[in-house]
Formats: C-alpha cells, sequence, structure tokens
C-alpha cells in the first residue's frame, strides 16, 4: 500500500488529528448541504463563507481559536440574514452584496492588524484556504459542539425542514412554524460553514458543504439516503485529500506538500462531475426504456 | 495606528525631518536604516553628525510582513544614506527607494557586502558575525562621501565598531570549541548564520524553517520530523523566533517543554530598549550557551 499511503502516514501525528476533525466535519456538512441543495440555500452558504472568513481573521487578532471566530461571525451572520428574510427580495440582494463586502473588507483590516502587529504571518492563508494539519485537538471540544449542535437542529425539525422545503405553502397550511424552522435551518448551516472552514478554510468552506450534497443529489433521490451517500463523499474526499496532501510531500516542490484544500475540493469536483455523468446515463437510459415502450 | 509603523528616533533629540544643524555647525546627514539593527549601526558610525531613523524597530512586527506606510516613504524622500538588508527581506525598501528616492541617495545592500552562496532560503544576514563590519565601513565610507571633512571622524567610529565585535566572535568561538557539532532545532531560519558560525548543526529541515518563516503550512512529515527531534532528545535546544509564533511554533514549544528540551528565543529586529547590536548578539550567543551547558531557557532578552 505504499504507492498510496507515503511512508509515516498512519503513525503521523497531524494526519492522525487531521483525519478525526475531517471526519467530524464531513460528516456534520453531508446531511446540512442536501439540506441546503433541497433548500435552494447554497448562496446563503456562500454568504457564510464569506463572513466567516472576518471570524476566522477577528480570531486571529484576538488570539484565540479560529472555530470559535468562524462560529461567532456564522451566528451573526445568521440572524443577520433572517433580520432581512422579511424584506423584499430586491432589497435583501443589494443588502447582502453591501455586508458581505464590508464583511471581506473587515477581514482584510483584520488580517492587515494580524499581520503587523500579532506577527500572525501566515494568518491569511491559513484563514482564507484552510490547514487542517495545524487545527489542534484542543479544537475539538468546540467542533463537536458545533457539529452536535448543527446535526441536532436538523434531526430535531427534519420533517417539517423537508416539507417546507418543498412547498413552503403547503407546510404553512398544514401548520409548520415555517419561518422558526428556517432559522434553525440557519442556524445548521452556519455552524456547518464554520466547520468547514476550519477545515478547508473560508473561501472554499461551501465546497465541501455544498459539493458532496450537489453530486449525491444528481442521482439519489431521496433526501435520508442522499444524505448518507453525501456523508460518504464528503469523508472519502476529505480522508482522499489528505492521504494526497501527505504523498505531495514527495512532488515537485519537493520537501514542501501541496494543501490539502486543494486535494479535497477537487475530490469533490471529481465526484459532482462522475455525477453529472452518471445521471446524465439514467436520464437516456430512462428515455431510451420509454420509447421502447412506447 | 500600530506601532510598527511609527519612526522611531534612534539618535536621542533627532528631529524628524528637515536638515538639523550641530553644535559646531553644519548639517547633520539624514540616514534611515530597514531595520532597528542597521539604524544601530548608522547611528554608532555617524554619532553626532547623523540623525538616524529605523522603518522596522517595534519588535513584535514581523519584517516580512511589513507594509510601507506613507510617513515612511516622506522619511525616505529625504534621507541621504539608507541602509536596507536585501536578498527579498526588506523588498518594500527597494519600492519606496524607486518611487520618492533623491539623486545622490546612497544605498548600502548587506546582501551585496556579504554576497551570501546563491539559493540560500535565509536572509538573516546580521546574524552572521561577519556582516556588520563590512556594513560599518561601508557606511563610513558614504558618509565620508556626504561630509568630507569628517571623513576621520567616520573611520574611526567604524574602527571602534568593529573592534567592539571582538567579544562577540570570542563568544562565538568559544562555543565552537565548547560544544562542536551541537545539534540544535528551529523553528525559523532566523539565527541559522549564528548557529553555523558557532559549530552548531541545524537538524530542522530547510523546508519546514522555510514554511514557517513564509505562514505557509508545514508538511505533515516535517512536523513529525521535528517532534522526533525533540521528544528523541536529538537536538540540545530548540530557537524560536520570538516574534513570530503561531499554531505551528506553540505546538514545538510544548512539544520541547514536554520533552525538557531548553528553548531560546531569537529575535529579528534589535530588540529595544537596552540593547545595541553588539550587546544584543553576545545575549543570543550567552542564551545559547545557557541552553545548552545547563539547559536553562530564554525566552525574553
Amino acid at each position: 500500500m505504499s504507492w498510496l499511503f507515503a511512508p509515516g502516514f498512519f503513525s503521523n501525528g497531524p494526519v492522525q488529528a487531521a483525519l478525526v476533525t475531517g471526519t467530524m466535519v464531513a460528516l456534520v456538512c453531508a446531511p446540512v448541504g442536501v439540506l441546503a441543495v433541497l433548500r435552494r440555500q447554497s448562496f446563503a452558504g456562500h454568504a457564510f463563507a464569506d463572513i466567516t472568513s472576518t471570524g476566522g481573521s477577528a480570531a486571529v487578532l484576538l488570539g484565540i481559536s479560529p472555530v470559535v471566530g468562524f462560529a461567532a461571525a456564522a451566528a451573526t451572520g445568521a440572524a443577520s440574514m433572517e433580520a432581512l428574510s422579511a424584506r423584499r427580495e430586491r432589497d435583501r440582494d443589494l443588502v447582502t452584496g453591501a455586508v458581505l463586502g464590508a464583511a471581506l473588507g473587515l477581514s482584510a483590516l483584520f488580517l492587515y492588524l494580524s499581520a503587523t502587529t500579532r506577527n500572525a504571518s501566515g494568518a491569511a492563508v491559513t484563514v482564507l484556504f484552510g490547514s487542517i494539519f495545524s487545527v489542534s485537538t484542543s479544537s475539538w471540544p468546540w467542533v463537536v459542539a458545533l457539529g452536535g449542535l448543527a446535526v441536532g437542529l436538523v434531526a430535531l425539525a427534519y420533517r417539517p425542514l423537508l416539507l417546507s422545503s418543498v412547498s413552503p405553502e403547503l407546510a404553512a397550511a398544514r401548520g409548520v412554524p415555517v419561518r422558526l424552522v428556517g432559522l434553525a435551518y440557519l442556524g445548521a448551516l452556519a455552524a456547518a460553514v464554520s466547520l468547514s472552514a476550519l477545515t478547508v478554510g473560508a473561501v472554499l468552506s461551501t465546497a465541501l458543504v455544498v459539493g458532496p450534497a450537489a453530486a449525491t443529489l444528481g442521482v439519489v433521490r431521496r433526501p435520508g439516503r442522499a444524505m448518507a451517500w453525501a456523508g460518504l463523499v464528503a469523508m472519502l474526499s476529505v480522508w482522499g485529500g489528505i492521504v494526497l496532501s501527505y504523498d505531495s510531500f514527495n512532488w515537485p516542490p519537493r520537501g514542501q506538500g501541496w494543501p490539502v484544500s486543494f486535494f479535497v475540493v477537487a475530490l469533490v469536483l471529481l465526484a459532482y462531475g462522475a455525477s453529472r455523468v452518471a445521471s446524465g446515463h439514467m436520464h437516456a437510459r430512462g428515455r431510451a426504456s420509454q420509447q421502447s415502450e412506447g | 495606528m500600530p506601532a510598527a509603523l511609527t519612526l522611531l528616533a534612534a539618535a536621542t533629540g533627532a528631529s524628524a525631518c528637515g536638515t538639523t544643524t550641530v553644535p559646531g555647525g553644519g548639517a547633520q546627514v539624514q540616514a534611515v536604516g530597514a531595520e532597528s539593527q542597521y539604524a544601530d549601526v548608522i547611528s554608532q558610525v555617524g554619532g553626532r553628525y547623523v540623525n538616524v531613523t529605523s522603518v522596522m524597530s517595534n519588535p513584535n512586527t514581523d519584517p516580512h510582513e511589513f507594509e510601507a506606510s506613507a510617513k515612511v516613504a516622506s522619511r525616505l524622500s529625504e534621507a541621504q544614506l539608507v541602509v536596507q538588508n536585501g536578498l527579498g527581506y526588506d523588498g518594500f525598501m527597494d519600492k519606496l527607494e524607486n518611487a520618492v528616492s533623491p539623486r545622490g541617495q546612497y544605498v548600502v545592500v548587506a546582501a551585496q557586502l556579504v554576497r551570501p552562496r546563491p539559493g540560500t532560503f535565509d536572509p538573516h544576514l546580521w546574524y552572521q558575525p561577519g556582516t556588520m563590519a563590512l556594513v560599518a565601513r561601508a557606511v563610513a565610507r558614504d558618509l565620508a562621501r556626504l561630509q568630507p571633512a569628517h571623513r576621520a571622524y567616520f573611520a574611526a567610529r567604524a574602527d571602534a565598531f568593529v573592534s567592539s565585535l571582538a567579544p562577540l566572535h570570542q563568544a562565538v568561538s568559544a562555543f565552537a570549541a565548547g560544544h562542536p557539532g551541537t545539534p540544535v532545532a528551529v523553528t525559523e531560519p532566523v539565527a541559522d548564520f549564528l548557529l553555523q558560525s558557532a559549530g552548531a548543526r541545524v537538524l530542522t529541515p530547510a523546508s519546514l524553517q522555510t514554511a514557517v518563516m513564509n505562514g505557509t503550512d508545514p508538511s505533515p512529515q516535517d512536523v513529525a520530523f521535528q517532534d522526533r527531534l525533540l521528544s528523541r532528545h536529538l537536538v540540545r535546544a530548540l530557537l524560536y523566533n520570538e516574534q513570530v509564533t503561531d499554531a505551528v511554533t506553540s505546538h514545538f514549544l510544548a512539544v520541547a517543554r514536554a520533552a525538557r528540551i531548553p528553548v531560546v528565543a531569537v529575535y529579528e529586529t534589535m530588540p529595544q530598549p537596552g540593547y545595541n547590536y553588539q550587546s544584543w548578539m553576545l545575549a543570543e550567543v550567552h542564551a545559547l550557551s545557557r541552553a545548552v551547558a545547563s539547559g536553562i531557557s530564554t525566552t525574553r532578552l
């Protein structure tokens, strides 16, 4: 197996920690991501990604754990999105654009101040593009707490969430508190994006939430089953990313290793491409069988 | 405004701009040192005939990350003599000089005097004990061109500076003789030149040092290698950059502490106040000796 796992892979401390963190994050992101796709809220996920970068860079400046910053910023984002949801759609777009721009501007300020006053020289790369090998095990309680929150919210509101995703009117008619359910979901999404940001960085964080879900929903219809498959895709992407990043130590430029986040999002994209091809075949077969029957 | 961006006048009572007259007539040479250690050498050689400011004098900032402010630009536009490190360490100086420098400004670049091996990844030339002597001579030469009347004064002060480096050379030789081939680990290449001169062997892979210096993620292989150096007592000390600590360096410090490997803080810019270049370097060598000989850590100079 040494062709797949470069020497020392399994005994390597940073690798072991990254595998544990990555697995937890992947398993949280998948179900939340499936709902994001079903509810057509992947843009909200992108918005969270911008906002979490502010939180991550603030955390560097304050010298606290990045996951705390990510989570605090995403929670603020969820609250403001909820506050905005009452407005007209056109207003909402404009306000979202302005707020996201300001969030990235704040990130720029915090990163600048971190670099010039706190000596956090690699902060920009770490916050924006992730650095799972340097996530310390002291972040694990936060990962478990946020992951538990996201999965718990999704599990608690599972049926009403699905119903209101498919048809908000029908859900409202059946007495589902649509707005409350929506808020609960935003909370879960915020938590999942924060965890993803810790793994692959703020900029790429939606890729791990939405990507595996999008890949799965192309071929698997039933939400429960899609969540399980998305979990598998996310987990394999993260594991594959860690393995490839470890192996790339021997690739040019030798002795450096390529970033994990690059491999993770590349594998997610690969899974998505494969799913598009597979679903294309399924459609073609479906049409062919319809024609032969008719 | 962060302290990093404020200019600290190194010469006492110096005014920040314009020409200043000194008792006995004549104007002071306006000079800029890109890092506080170079400013210190200018002021030791130039004495009362120069007014020196340093661009980076806050030891709590990482010079690699410095972004030049408008204030630095305006100071540089008045400077007649500039001393900088080169090797991309203070690349912002080149950009600013291209933009604002007056005609006839003398620029001393340490890297051009030392001529390190091509491809060296370590820009911290002032940790090479011979570097500052060359810089001092170059400064004296350029100051004499600016103020020919005081040529002898500058030459004498440069001589005095060079001979004041003797205790440093002695301490380095004493360490090399007393602890030949001492294996050490580092987080960044800050003091590598000094360690080489002292006969120590830096066992940390260059790729790890470069990654930490540039703030990129070190590879897990390198991290595990360094962990092993520390936990299996393959090194006698860990030298770390006191001015730049992040998750990775904190991790190594924790591993070193757990393995009871002494740690030594090294600085990229001269810690102030209370130090000049010579006493700073000497303090670093003493801290290294203490760590290797008696296992005592130095986390602050």
